[in-house]
């Protein structure tokens, strides 16, 4: 008989603890607050001064965004992705190092080194990217990177950037030219399949 | 009055079940309201790891290895990034090692804070769940900060670390420690003490130490049962030798040893345990450059090597075999939540049907790493 008074008073005084805990939670809800809303108020974003110095690369988390003046072609990047979604194509310019207006190429990167190559496809596929950054490491001209953070001022950041079509989040960072127009380019055993 | 003997019913729970933990399916068989046989199916989620493994390189698999347990997927990169360099017997620098262990300590938290709520939610309580989610946040922030990612990592490299401590990092997660101790006496009135959370737990599903080693339970659930068996003293990996920790077990404080309210506060005294191994790490974290091990190649010797770390969740083990190529032969991972799930049939057979929830909740399974 008395196990079963103990029992009850031993429920009733350690549920009365606990609700003392969330009661002292609810007396600070101002200062204890943790929810955001989230459309209107967001959290700061992580920041850390970083140039691209290896030891302390972008750290951001995001999008994927390619400065495409910079490539040089060296599908670093497409190696490193363990879930292919970089795809890269590239042709033989025949002059190293010089502008071709006619397709926008530019022939030199803004670390001085000459391109030999033409991109004429770069496409990022953000649905298959599983956001583990190995592809912007081994970079050597450092235009593959995720926005944000140390690149705020040439991306702004963008993490919200679901679309409506899947199709829309394969993102074509080439420049757009006409087939005819890239195809004087092309090396001449490639003309004869297109 | 002779006993009327009726049949049983087949009753499924899952896969979409939000008490299983992810997509497991249990196939249970009831007699009323006791339960006579629970059959775990597996396979939901199934992304075929190992056999993907074969196809990708050394440095490649780490974002894979995040995937399997994703709650704590630091401890994962830990394991494979030891197995590896193993294997190719490279040593790293200190500072590496320590950062490893911090960042291994501070997932252990909030994996062990994740099992924690979520077992409350099992047994019907709610609130404990939200207050510690809070706690898990701030642990994810930091992650966030260190790394970018909030959930899947990719930090711990074979041969070092993605990237060093930015600058304060250290007060930052002292900040957290001296804020997170005292919470833990806050869960323990919150849920551990609680009279119904007992009643619910203590004496249900008791897993004796004998049965839990011949199933190969490791981990909380082992140390839950009793048993004094933890890797990171028994098989010391990575520097967890240099620190001075206690090895937490159940003693049946509340019924039987082996209940689930044991494995529930194994638990939560390992966080303690964690948050101590924390604060020594960083009084005695060296400087230097975390990348200076890092191989230009990963090609490990022809050769192959079985490593074992512990895991919340118990023993995880790779084995890797190596033809000399920069990609893995074949790479088998032992999964700790596995061996966990296996057990369950043993121990919840006679048991309600609400108490089977309770003894999955306590066992801390993730789909995940089961599947692989």
């Amino acid at each position: 008989m008395s196990k079963y008074f103990r029992n009850i008073f031993e429920t009733i005084s350690t549920m009365m603890t606990g609700m003392g805990i969330t009661w002292k939670h609810m007396m600070n809800i101002r200062k204890d607050n943790v929810t955001l809303q989230y459309p209107e108020e967001r959290w700061p974003r992580p920041e850390r001064d970083i140039g691209f110095d290896f030891s302390e690369y972008n750290i951001i988390r995001s999008r994927l965004q390619v400065d495409i003046d910079d490539c040089i072609g060296c599908m670093k990047c497409e190696r490193a992705c363990p879930v292919q979604c970089i795809k890269i194509v590239t042709t033989k310019s025949g002059a190293k190092g010089e502008d071709l207006p006619d397709i926008n190429h530019t022939g030199i990167t803004s670390s001085g080194t000459k391109k030999a190559l033409i991109v004429s496809r770069f496409d990022i596929d953000m649905t298959e990217c599983c956001y583990c950054n190995l592809c912007t490491y081994p970079c050597p001209e450092e235009c593959i990177f995720m926005t944000g953070g140390p690149n705020s001022h040439k991306h702004p950041i963008d993490y919200e950037f679901s679309q409506y079509d899947r199709n829309d989040l394969i993102y074509k960072f080439a420049k757009d030219v006409e087939e005819e127009k890239l195809s004087k380019y092309l090396p001449q055993k490639e003309k004869a399949e297109v | 009055m002779g006993v009327v003997h009726g049949d049983l019913m087949t009753l499924n729970i899952g896969p979409q079940h939000p008490s299983t933990h992810g997509v497991l399916r249990l196939k249970v068989k009831t007699d009323g309201e006791i339960i006579s046989e629970v059959e775990p199916i597996i396979g939901y989620l199934h992304r075929c790891f190992e056999k993907h493994c074969e196809n990708v390189t050394y440095d490649q698999v780490i974002p894979y290895t995040d995937r399997c347990d994703y709650i704590a997927a630091m401890n994962n990169n830990f394991g494979y990034a030891v197995a590896v360099e193993e294997l190719m017997e490279i040593k790293v620098p200190e500072r590496v090692e320590y950062i490893r262990v911090i960042v291994a300590e501070l997932n252990r938290i909030a994996s062990h804070l994740l099992a924690l709520g979520a077992f409350g939610l099992d047994v019907g309580a709610f609130t404990p769940f939200l207050y510690m989610f809070r706690d898990r946040e701030r642990i994810l922030d930091l992650f966030e900060v260190l790394c970018g990612a909030r959930l899947l990592y990719n930090y711990i490299w074979v041969g070092g670390i993605s990237h060093d401590f930015p600058p304060n990092f250290d007060s930052k997660i002292i900040e957290f420690l001296d804020y997170f101790e005292p919470k833990i006496d806050e869960y323990n009135n919150l849920l551990t003490f609680n009279k119904i959370f007992i009643e619910r737990t203590a004496d249900i599903g008791v897993l004796p130490p004998e049965i839990a080693i011949s199933y190969g339970v490791s981990g909380p659930n082992l140390r839950g049962s009793g048993v004094t068996w933890d890797l990171r003293r028994d098989d010391p990996y990575s520097i967890y030798d240099k620190f001075d920790f206690n090895i937490v077990i159940g003693e049946g404080e509340m019924g039987t040893v082996g209940d689930c309210w044991d494995r529930y506060f194994v638990r939560m005294i390992e966080m303690k345990e964690s948050v101590k191994i924390i604060r020594q790490a960083l009084k005695t974290l060296p400087s230097g450059d975390v990348h200076q091990a890092l191989p230009k190649k990963i090609r490990p010797p022809k050769g192959s090597i079985y490593k074992r770390t512990e895991s919340p969740r118990g023993d995880l083990a790779y084995y890797i075999v190596s033809d000399g190529s920069p990609i893995p032969y074949r790479l088998k991972m032992r999964s700790p939540a596995f061996t966990s799930l296996s057990v369950l049939e043993e121990i919840s057979s006679g048991w309600m049907m609400s108490d089977v929830l309770a003894i999955l909740g306590s066992l801390d399974i993730v789909l995940g790493e089961i599947d692989r």
